[in-house]
């Protein structure tokens, strides 16, 4: 079963591979990405030392390292499965002896690592040629990161499947993929650390699953969490992966069971 | 419309031809890297310079092997696809170039796949294609009310598309084809997948279609029984070439293996017995023991009931079976019988190379 | 006049298809609404920092995006095409496109129109006209008339990058296709461009002019010198990169094979 999966990711990965035009744009696209970042964030800082707790040397990093986070923990999962319950084909998948969540998110872990290292890794390169970037030397950290990158991916993953599930209980539900692209995008502190959120704000993102995904890993990597705490920013990530199982275990019986009732 | 005098050809294509690039991939992770820097790529030639002519007012079977070419060659002349080499006119357009206003002679169905709106009733995909193909309201009238009962549509009308059986909805694309009285008709598998009732309702339609308006019709079948049924003419194509272009008799005569039916005795029959009570019909028997027997009629013979009447005075039947021959078996045989024989009528006829 | 008659046509044959799930109409308006009030958070956190983005103000800023908004709706409601690739060209249905008398890509824009999204372009208007209250601004009389046309040809920028970026799908055969990656960059237009560097100044002015969707035409109202000549450009930019999209579109029908053999 288990090689099952591990091929399940190598050949989503080599899918990605045989795509070129979506490749070279990509890379095009994450590096505009970053820098209109960059530039947005330099203009907002003006002359200021500092806002909302960075510098704009850590800024500039967050901007690069979360921008290249996102490149391994983003994927389409939601409108792939959307897609595949509007056409029936969802119906197929189930009678296949696998579990079709797990293999979706096999696929989406495949994707993740091609974007890793195909699109971050160089795309970080050329960042640190162009923008005043300044990656931490410390090993433990980086180790830390990656682990931590790794339930950025299980949540943001989690997120997706639970939105794509909803299309078996309304008949379009594309509008809430893009509320929730956005919402990750915005509430999980790609956009804006969750520093520079109101206060009201802040606390309740706190309770939210969102920052799990980009503000506590790019926060540890950027030296903005440390010690005892970085660590319980990775408690945090594992509490919410935990607590997401729950929801998409329910809405996945409910529509199993409404599969059957429609009759595929 | 379209200025198709009678002695047009509908069809006229010279050394037409398609070719695909295919993209070659590299073995293993270190082959789709390589690939995503320098591609390879394999030309496939899809119709490989057939040259085709067909008058106004014919019915025409296009038939072969999956994948012979017959959907590229019949979406080349419908204007999808574009050819690469080769001239191309039907209904007196390059289809491709002018193609909005080619298309509004033309009717296509494909079997697989549906024109009509999923989620509205039959009629309001018929109202909205009237719209499209610009038919004056008058027009459309008269020939919805031809086309509701020539395909029995009236219950059918107000439902939506998607809770249609597959028979009903291909009596709907049928019409949605031909709302708009195109001077000629492309069917890429209009029976595939129905029952042999509606089968045989399509073939009448079509074949009433084609002599009360001169309709010129091609279609592409995998039944021979679609072929029978319809064509005067037949074109069989294989890996893009045009291997038999003539009557269905000739086909038949030269290729066919004439109807096979199998009868399942119940009380033992032996041949011998059987052979001398069909004496006088063009028959050959076989059989492995004297429960059944397969009777294998000449091509030219069509007294099949004869045969039967024949075997049941002498013999207790438990069982009848009519075998079909399927358009396949009798490419097969084309090509078992010695493929020269049906392509001399060609003029030139190289060994399958391929690009 | 033909094209007039088949627009309505269509757009009756959506109303029947959506009358038949009411309630997602609903659902959509409402999540087209939300998405578009969370894009407008960023800027209102952003100026709980600062009071000046490289010279502009915190409602200057809105301006801009609620004039953004106004093409951005007229965009989703009919060049949105973001399944192209996927339910046209592999699964073939360009097929029966291309069979019908109608240019295909009218056909596939009136097929994929969506008209809740309009309500987006209604909500950026608001947005602009509340923005523009605050800032002071008098509207004379023929600045409506402005308003429409640079409206007008900041939508058709939208399109013709869209088309062109959709067409991509007749020489690549990837499921996607590049159109979600794009998704981003089109915000960068929402903000003063001169805050970018010289590289994505130009690439947001003459490659993808997104600038001209959001930032220029929206400076005339606010009398930003800097961009008044740019501000004229947005009909003829709209223009060009209109045509340019359908052209690069129509080589690329050339190329489509079809699903299958």
């Amino acid at each position: 079963m288990s090689s099952l999966y591990l091929d399940l990711i190598r050949i989503r990965f080599l899918t990605m591979l045989a795509y070129r035009v979506n490749y070279y744009s990509g890379i095009i696209i994450y590096s505009i990405n970053i820098g209109a970042y960059y530039f947005l964030w330099k203009a907002i800082y003006g002359d200021a030392e500092s806002l909302g707790g960075f510098t704009v040397a850590e800024m500039t990093t967050y901007v690069a390292i979360s921008w290249m986070a996102r490149a391994f923990y983003f994927n389409n999962l939601d409108r792939e499965i959307a897609r595949e319950i509007k056409d029936g084909s969802v119906a197929i998948q189930l009678i296949r002896p696998y579990r079709y969540l797990v293999v979706k998110t096999m696929e989406g872990f495949g994707e993740g690592l091609f974007r890793l290292l195909m699109f971050s890794v160089p795309g970080m390169c050329l960042a640190l040629l162009l923008f005043p970037v300044q990656l931490p030397t410390d090993a433990g950290k980086w180790l830390l990161f990656l682990l931590m990158l790794f339930f950025s991916f299980l949540i943001n993953t989690q997120i997706n499947l639970l939105t794509g599930l909803f299309a078996f209980f309304v008949e379009n539900n594309e509008g809430m993929m893009r509320l929730k692209r956005v919402s990750v995008d915005l509430f999980s502190g790609l956009i804006i650390p969750i520093s520079f959120f109101p206060v009201w704000a802040e606390t309740l993102l706190k309770w939210l699953p969102f920052q799990a995904i980009t503000y506590l890993p790019s926060s540890v990597i950027t030296g903005r969490i440390e010690g005892a705490e970085a660590y319980a920013a990775l408690g945090t990530q594992i509490v919410w992966f935990v607590l997401l199982i729950i929801p998409i275990f329910g809405v996945w019986r409910l529509a199993r069971k409404r599969l059957i009732v429609q009759g595929g | 419309m379209g200025g198709i005098g009678k002695t047009m050809l509908a069809v006229d294509v010279r050394n037409l031809r398609k070719e695909f690039k295919v993209q070659k991939s590299r073995e293993g992770l270190l082959g789709a890297f390589k690939d995503l820097f320098r591609r390879e790529y394999q030309r496939i030639v899809a119709v490989d310079n057939i040259t085709l002519q067909i008058p106004q007012g014919e019915i025409c079977g296009y038939i072969g092997e999956n994948g012979a070419g017959k959907s590229t060659t019949i979406k080349m002349l419908s204007g999808i696809l574009v050819p690469t080499s080769g001239e191309i006119r039907v209904g007196g357009y390059i289809p491709y170039k002018e193609r909005e206003k080619f298309v509004r002679n033309i009717g296509v169905v494909f079997g697989q796949r549906s024109q009509l709106w999923w989620d509205i009733a039959v009629i309001e995909s018929f109202r909205l294609l009237r719209k499209i193909y610009r038919v004056p309201e008058p027009d459309f009238r008269k020939r919805m009310d031809e086309l509701v009962e020539r395909l029995r549509l009236q219950e059918l009308l107000h439902r939506p598309v998607r809770k249609l059986s597959l028979g009903q909805r291909m009596r709907c694309e049928l019409a949605a084809a031909l709302l708009h009285n195109p001077s000629i008709v492309f069917l890429d598998e209009p029976t595939i997948g129905l029952d042999v009732m509606v089968k045989a309702e399509i073939r009448q339609f079509l074949q009433d279609i084609n002599r009360q308006y001169g309709t010129t019709i091609m279609l592409t079948t995998h039944d021979l029984q679609d072929i029978e049924a319809l064509c005067s003419r037949v074109v069989i194509l294989d890996e893009g070439k045009i291997i038999y272009d003539g009557s269905l008799e000739r086909l038949k005569q030269e290729w066919g293996k004439g109807k096979e039916i199998l009868f399942r005795f119940s009380a033992p029959c032996p041949v011998a017995v059987l052979k001398e009570t069909t004496a006088g019909i063009d028959v050959h028997w076989q059989a492995e023991h004297d429960w059944e027997a397969k009777a294998t009629l000449a091509p030219t013979e069509t007294d099949v009931s004869g045969l039967i009447a024949a075997v049941a005075s002498r013999a207790q039947i438990a069982d009848i079976q009519v075998l079909e021959t399927n358009t396949d078996e009798i490419v097969r045989e084309i090509y078992q019988s010695g493929a020269e024989a049906a392509v001399a009528m060609e003029e030139t006829v190289e060994a399958t190379v391929r690009v | 006049m033909y094209y007039a008659s088949i627009i309505v046509d269509y757009l009756k044959t959506y109303m029947k298809t959506r009358m038949t799930y009411r309630a997602d109409f609903w659902i959509e308006v409402v999540s087209d609404l939300a998405y578009q009030v969370m894009n407008l958070f960023f800027v209102l956190v952003v100026f709980q920092h600062t009071n000046l983005l490289a010279g502009w103000t915190r409602e200057e800023i809105i301006f801009i995006y609620g004039y953004f908004m106004i093409p951005y709706g007229i965009f989703s409601c009919f060049f949105d095409l973001w399944d192209f690739a996927d339910r046209y060209v592999i699964k073939g249905e360009m097929d029966r496109v291309l069979t019908r008398p109608v240019h295909n890509l009218v056909q596939l824009v009136l097929e994929n129109a969506d008209p809740p999204a309009l309500f987006g372009s209604l909500t950026g208007f608001l947005i602009m006209v509340y923005a523009g209250w605050q800032l002071g601004l008098e509207p004379r009389w023929y600045d409506w008339l402005v308003l429409l046309v640079l409206v007008i040809g900041s939508a058709m920028i939208y399109g013709g990058i869209y088309i062109a970026l959709t067409s991509v799908a007749f020489y690549s055969d990837s499921k996607t296709g590049i159109v979600p990656m794009m998704y981003n960059i089109q915000n960068y237009g929402r903000y003063p461009v001169d805050i970018y560097n010289k590289t994505i100044r130009f690439l947001l002015t003459w490659v993808i002019p997104f600038a001209f969707v959001g930032v220029y035409p929206a400076a005339y109202f606010l009398d930003k010198e800097i961009t008044r000549i740019f501000a004229l450009l947005t009909p003829l930019v709209g223009a060009i990169v209109l045509m340019l999209g359908v052209l690069i579109w129509n080589i690329g029908v050339k190329r489509y094979r079809g699903a299958g053999s």
